[in-house]
């Protein structure tokens, strides 16, 4: 699992790739919190390298889901593989989450 | 300041493990459930306890000793099995939590008649004990006893066997509490102190069994419903494990078969996810057909009979955890 973080416009874009799975997660979730605690207002979670990610990583997800609706901010995901979103579809946490088809509309919103 | 002593240590306690419940297991509702019971449990052990006494002819020490600890536990722990029974409770931290409810409901109850009958002699030192030692037992027997009971129930599915030693356990320790076998103190530092202690370890065990359990079946649930949607399940293990029961079952039974497969991945997936909701502390999610597809969930099971829920059981183990988990949706 690969995190990368670039800032554009006023969003700041994180960039994930690989697996997000039990061993990772918590490597993930680590680098997310000391993100997080820099008080950005506006995330994006770019998925489109993301090839894997399982109740741990979705765990995280919602970690970052919460901490931004209590600072009043902005969170969304982008670029989630077909696979991915199928996930998020049968789980229902595509009800959850603001998922864009691709960064360029994430960042219009 | 003196009832102080006696009432709120039992209430912090209780407050204490509901807020370290990570994933908002136990429901508000049952909880005040619980301690209503207690409060019940309490008046019907005080008859219960007189009654054993004048049948028996026995005297007080007698009562606190050996009959008192049976009564009061046997009448408190009715409710937990209850809740068990109903698949309210599916891991150690909310059966801990829901007995030590109970035990919580009873002490205040105790304490009550205790001050309400003792008036000025309800001094500090008696409430320090009743406070810390005796109300902190009766919800730690209560507790261990649940925890006993549920272990007990996911082990090997016997709700008996977890209860009976469940119940013997909560039982021994509540008269050995009672024989004063230390100083009053001593047996009150004991228990103020072990106790946290052993709730720590339970609260740990099962966050990390719930977390790892939650990781394993999601991901399989998720993949096998994955496949089922796409029309690739007959080239999966599972799917060519259905098909072998065609020489067993008639279509139509297999068919209901297959139906209540796919439903239950779908349902449980979900019930998962408002799992996970609870423990991020986000609003759990009720979809408007949820109620139908309980329905149509278990007018399956019905219609495939015990005879087809034991050919599912490689598939689909609608054991204790499954039941209590739909329970989440």
């Amino acid at each position: 699992m690969k995190l990368s973080k670039e800032k554009l416009n006023d969003a700041l874009v994180l960039t994930v790739e690989g697996r997000l799975d039990t061993t990772q997660s918590d490597a993930f979730e680590k680098d997310i919190i000391q993100i997080l605690d820099e008080g950005e207002q506006k995330i994006i979670l770019d998925c489109s390298g993301l090839n894997y990610i399982s109740s741990s990583g979705l765990r995280i997800f919602l970690i970052i889901q919460k901490k931004m609706m209590g600072i009043g901010g902005q969170f969304s995901i982008c670029s989630l593989q077909p696979a991915i979103m199928e996930v998020f579809d049968m789980s229902g946490f595509s009800m959850i989450f603001s998922i864009h088809p691709d960064l360029e509309t994430a960042l219009k919103q | 300041m003196i009832i102080g002593f006696g009432f709120f240590p039992v209430i912090i306690f209780l407050l204490c493990l509901f807020l370290l419940d990570s994933f908002k297991l136990v429901s508000p509702r049952w909880l005040i459930i619980c301690i209503i019971w207690g409060i019940i449990a309490a008046a019907l052990s005080y008859y219960g306890n007189n009654a054993a006494a004048d049948l028996g002819n026995l005297g007080f020490e007698d009562v606190t000793k050996y009959v008192a600890p049976v009564v009061e536990e046997l009448i408190k722990g009715i409710f937990i099995i209850i809740l068990v029974a109903r698949r309210r409770v599916g891991f150690m931290i909310d059966a801990a939590i829901y007995g030590f409810a109970v035990g919580t409901g009873f002490a205040l109850a105790e304490n009550t008649w205790y001050y309400m009958h003792l008036g000025h002699d309800f001094h500090v030192v008696l409430a320090i004990v009743r406070g810390f030692g005796t109300a902190i037992m009766h919800g730690g027997t209560v507790a261990i006893f649940a925890i006993v009971l549920i272990e007990g129930v996911h082990r090997s599915n016997r709700i008996v066997l977890g209860g009976v030693i469940g119940m013997l356990i909560a039982i021994i320790l509540h008269s050995a509490f009672n024989h004063f076998i230390f100083d009053p103190f001593i047996q009150t530092l004991l228990i103020i102190t072990l106790l946290p202690l052993v709730f720590y370890l339970v609260f740990i065990y099962t966050t990390r069994h719930l977390q790892n359990w939650l990781e394993v079946e999601f991901n399989n649930e998720i993949d096998m419903l994955r496949m089922i949607r796409k029309g690739q399940f007959r080239q999966s293990k599972a799917g060519g494990y259905l098909a072998t029961l065609k020489e067993h079952f008639p279509g139509e039974t297999l068919m209901d078969m297959y139906c209540f497969f796919s439903l239950y991945l779908e349902l449980s997936i979900k019930a998962k996810r408002n799992l996970l909701l609870k423990e991020s502390g986000l609003p759990v999610i009720t979809e408007p057909d949820i109620k139908d597809k309980l329905l149509e969930l278990r007018l399956l099971r019905k219609q495939i009979g015990k005879a087809g829920e034991m050919a599912l059981l490689p598939l689909v183990r609608m054991s204790h955890r499954e039941l209590w988990e739909l329970n989440q949706l």
